[in-house]
C-alpha cells in the first residue's frame, strides 16, 4: 500500500479536480449492471420461491404454502436424489483433487514443453461438457464402443458391458466423465499455487537435509493448504450443480440411479410438468450451495486480508 | 567449447531416471485425457460401414470427409452453427458493455456499496443454474420470447456477467488513476475519459475477457435446452444432443458435428491460452 504522503497527494488531487463531488457518478457506471442483475437474478429468484409455494397443473396454479416442501421431504425420490448428488459430488471432487494434485506436482517439475502439456491437459475442460458427454456416449456404446474393446483386450473385463444401462455402472461412468471434465481446472489452480511457492523454502529444506517426501510434507503442503481448501470448496459448488453431462448421458436413469438434484429439477419441471415441486427442489439446492458459498467466503476473506496487510 | 553444446551438455545429466519416468507417466496421462477427442476425430473421418467394425480401427485406411458432407446435407447443422454464433457473439457484446461500465465504476469511484456488489457478483457466480430453469421458462414464455435470440442472449449474459466484471476489475486496476485525472483536467467528461482513454488502454484485457465470455456462451447447454422449442432455433450443443436421441444414430456424422462444435473453441483457446489462464486462476482464487 502507498504511504501517508501518497495518500495525502491523492486526496489533494481528489479535491482539486472536483473528483470528490462527482463521487456518486460511479453509480451511473454501475447502474446498468445492477438494473440488469436485479431484473434477471432477483426477480427470477423471487419467482422461483413463489412458485415453490404453489401447485401448478397446466396453466392453473394455486397457493399451497409449504405443501411442496412437505411432499419433498416425504418423497423417496428426493432423498434418493440427494444421496446420489452427495455421492457423485464427493467422488468427483476427491478424484479431481487427488489426481489434479499429482499431475500439478509432476507438471511443476517438468521444464520441457510444459506450456504445451498444460494446454493438452486443459483441453477436456475447455470444450463444452455436453459435447464431451456425446463423445463419451459413443466411446461407451455397448456393441461398437471402443471402451469395451480396449478393456476386454486388456483383460480388465471379461465381456462387453452396458455402461449406461446398469445403475452402478452408469453412476461410475458419469463420475469418470466428470473426472475427465473437471480435473484439469483443479490441476490448473494447484499448479498456479505451486508456482507461487518461493524457491528459497525448498533450498532451506535441502540444506536441512530434507528428502523429497519431507519437502512435500513441510514445504509444499503448508504453502498449498489455502489453495487446496479453496479448490475443494469451489469444485464442490461447481460439481453439485452440474447438469450437462448427466442430462446428455443418462437423463438421470437408469431407474433414477444418476438423478442428481439439478437433473431432478429438470425432470420434475419438464417431464412431470410439476413446476412447484421442481422449484422446491431448486430452493433446497440453493440452500446447499449458499451454505458452501458462505463457507468459501469465510475461508477466502481472512486469507486475502492477511495477504493484503 | 562453443556455447550451444555446453548448454546441451549441462542439460543431459539433469535427465535422471526419475525425471524420465515422471515425463513418461505425464505423457501417458495426457494420452488418456486426449483419447476421447482423438476418437471423436477418428470416427468422424470413417466411412459409415467402418464405424461398426469389430474390432474398431484406430486409424482409418480410407478416411474421408464423407460424414461431414452427409451431415451438412441431411441436418441443419449450418443453422445450429449460425444460431450459436449469433447468441455467443451477442452475449459477448452485451456482457462486455455492461461489465466494462461496472468495472470502471467500481475501480474509479469510492462507493459504499462496492463490497456488496462484489459479494453479489460472487453469489451469482455460485448460483445453481437449474434453480432458475423454472422461473426463466415461465417468465420468458409469458412474454412470448421463447425461441428468440434476444432471450437467449439476455440469459447467457446474466451468467457471464459476474466473471467478466471480476476479470475486468483486475485489468482496470492495473491502469493508473492518474491517467483518468489527467484527461479530466484537460476538460474531458467522465464518459469521454472512460471511452477514449481507459478502454483503449485495457484493449488486450478486454479481448481476453471477450474471448472467455464467447467460449462460455458457445459451450453453454442448459438455457439452450430450456428456452428453445423450435428445432431451427437449437444451438449446437442441443442440436447435437438431439441427433444422439434418434432411433438409429449415425456415429460418424454425430462425431463430425462434435468436431465442428469443438474446433472454434480449440482455436480461440490456443490463441489466448496464456491470458485466459491468468484470468481464470485470478478469478477463481479471488472470487
Amino acid at each position: 500500500m502507498s504511504g501517508g504522503r501518497g495518500m495525502r497527494e491523492e486526496r489533494a488531487i481528489w479535491r482539486a479536480s472536483g473528483l470528490r463531488r462527482e463521487r456518486w457518478h460511479g453509480y451511473y457506471f454501475l447502474a446498468p449492471t445492477l438494473l440488469f442483475l436485479a431484473l434477471l437474478i432477483a426477480v427470477p429468484l423471487v419467482q422461483a420461491f413463489w412458485t415453490s409455494l404453489q401447485r401448478t397443473r397446466g396453466l392453473r396454479s394455486s397457493f399451497v404454502g409449504l405443501d411442496n416442501y412437505l411432499h419433498l421431504f416425504g418423497s423417496e425420490r428426493f432423498w434418493h436424489s440427494l444421496s446420489v448428488s452427495a455421492l457423485f459430488t464427493v467422488a468427483c471432487v476427491a478424484l479431481h483433487l487427488a489426481v489434479g494434485l499429482l499431475l500439478a506436482l509432476a507438471l511443476h517439475q517438468v521444464t520441457f514443453a510444459r506450456t504445451a502439456l498444460r494446454l493438452g491437459f486443459l483441453t477436456p475442460w475447455i470444450i463444452a461438457p455436453s459435447i464431451g458427454a456425446v463423445v463419451w456416449v459413443w466411446l461407451l456404446e455397448p456393441q461398437f464402443g471402443v471402451v469395451n474393446h480396449i478393456l476386454t483386450s486388456l483383460g480388465i473385463i471379461q465381456e462387453a458391458r452396458v455402461w449406461l444401462g446398469e445403475p452402478l455402472l452408469a453412476l461410475g461412468s458419469i463420475i469418470a466423465v466428470d473426472f475427465w471434465r473437471g480435473m484439469p481446472f483443479v490441476m490448473l489452480l494447484l499448479l498456479a499455487g505451486l508456482q507461487g511457492i518461493p524457491a528459497e523454502q525448498y533450498e532451506a529444506a535441502a540444506i536441512d537435509g530434507a528428502n523429497a517426501w519431507q519437502k512435500f510434507r513441510h514445504v509444499t503442503l503448508p504453502n498449498l493448504r489455502y489453495l487446496l481448501i479453496v479448490a475443494t470448496t469451489l469444485d464442490t459448488i461447481y460439481t453439485i450443480r452440474h447438469f450437462d453431462i448427466i442430462a446428455v448421458m443418462t437423463a438421470g436413469g437408469p431407474a433414477s440411479a444418476t438423478e442428481v438434484l439439478p437433473v431432478l429439477i429438470y425432470n420434475t419441471a419438464f417431464e412431470a410438468n410439476r413446476f412447484g415441486r421442481a422449484s422446491a427442489v431448486g430452493i433446497v439446492l440453493l440452500g446447499i450451495v449458499l451454505t458452501l458459498s458462505v463457507l468459501y467466503l469465510r475461508i477466502v476473506k481472512p486469507e486475502r486480508d492477511k495477504a493484503e496487510a | 567449447m562453443p556455447r550451444p553444446s555446453s548448454r546441451l551438455a549441462a542439460a543431459v545429466p539433469a535427465v535422471s531416471p526419475l525425471a524420465a519416468l515422471r515425463y513418461a507417466l505425464l505423457l501417458l496421462a495426457l494420452a488418456v485425457m486426449l483419447f476421447p477427442l482423438y476418437w471423436m476425430i477418428n470416427t468422424s473421418l470413417k466411412p459409415t460401414p467402418e464405424v461398426f467394425l469389430d474390432p474398431p480401427t484406430f486409424f482409418s485406411e480410407n478416411w474421408s470427409f464423407e460424414a461431414y458432407g452427409a451431415l451438412f446435407e441431411a441436418r441443419p447443422i449450418g443453422r445450429y452453427f449460425l444460431n450459436s454464433l449469433v447468441v455467443a457473439s451477442g452475449t459477448t457484446v452485451l456482457c462486455l458493455a455492461l461489465a466494462s461500465f461496472a468495472a470502471y465504476g467500481i475501480t474509479r469511484f469510492k462507493m459504499r456499496i462496492e463490497p456488496l456488489v462484489i459479494i453479489a457478483l460472487l453469489f451469482i457466480k455460485m448460483l445453481p443454474e437449474a434453480l432458475l430453469v423454472v422461473p426463466y421458462f415461465e417468465l420468458i414464455s409469458d412474454v412470448g420470447m421463447l425461441d428468440s435470440y434476444a432471450a437467449l442472449i439476455t440469459v447467457y449474459s446474466t451468467f457471464s456477467l459476474p466473471l467478466a466484471t471480476w476479470m475486468l476489475i483486475g485489468f482496470f486496476r492495473m491502469i493508473p488513476k492518474e491517467l483518468d485525472e489527467a484527461a479530466l483536467m484537460d476538460g474531458a467528461t467522465r464518459l469521454q475519459t472512460f471511452l477514449g482513454v481507459i478502454l483503449p488502454l485495457a484493449r488486450s484485457g478486454i479481448a481476453a475477457v471477450a474471448m472467455f465470455t464467447f467460449l462460455t456462451a458457445w459451450n453453454s447447454f442448459i438455457w439452450a435446452l430450456v428456452l428453445t422449442t423450435e428445432p431451427e432455433m437449437y444451438l449446437l450443443p442441443v442440436g447435437i444432443a438431439t441427433l444422439m436421441g434418434e432411433y438409429q444414430v449415425e456415429w460418424n456424422e454425430l462425431m463430425a458435428a462434435a468436431v465442428i462444435a469443438v474446433v472454434p473453441v480449440l482455436v480461440v483457446f490456443g490463441i489466448l491460452e496464456r491470458h485466459l489462464i491468468a484470468g481464470i486462476t485470478a478469478g477463481a482464487v479471488k472470487g
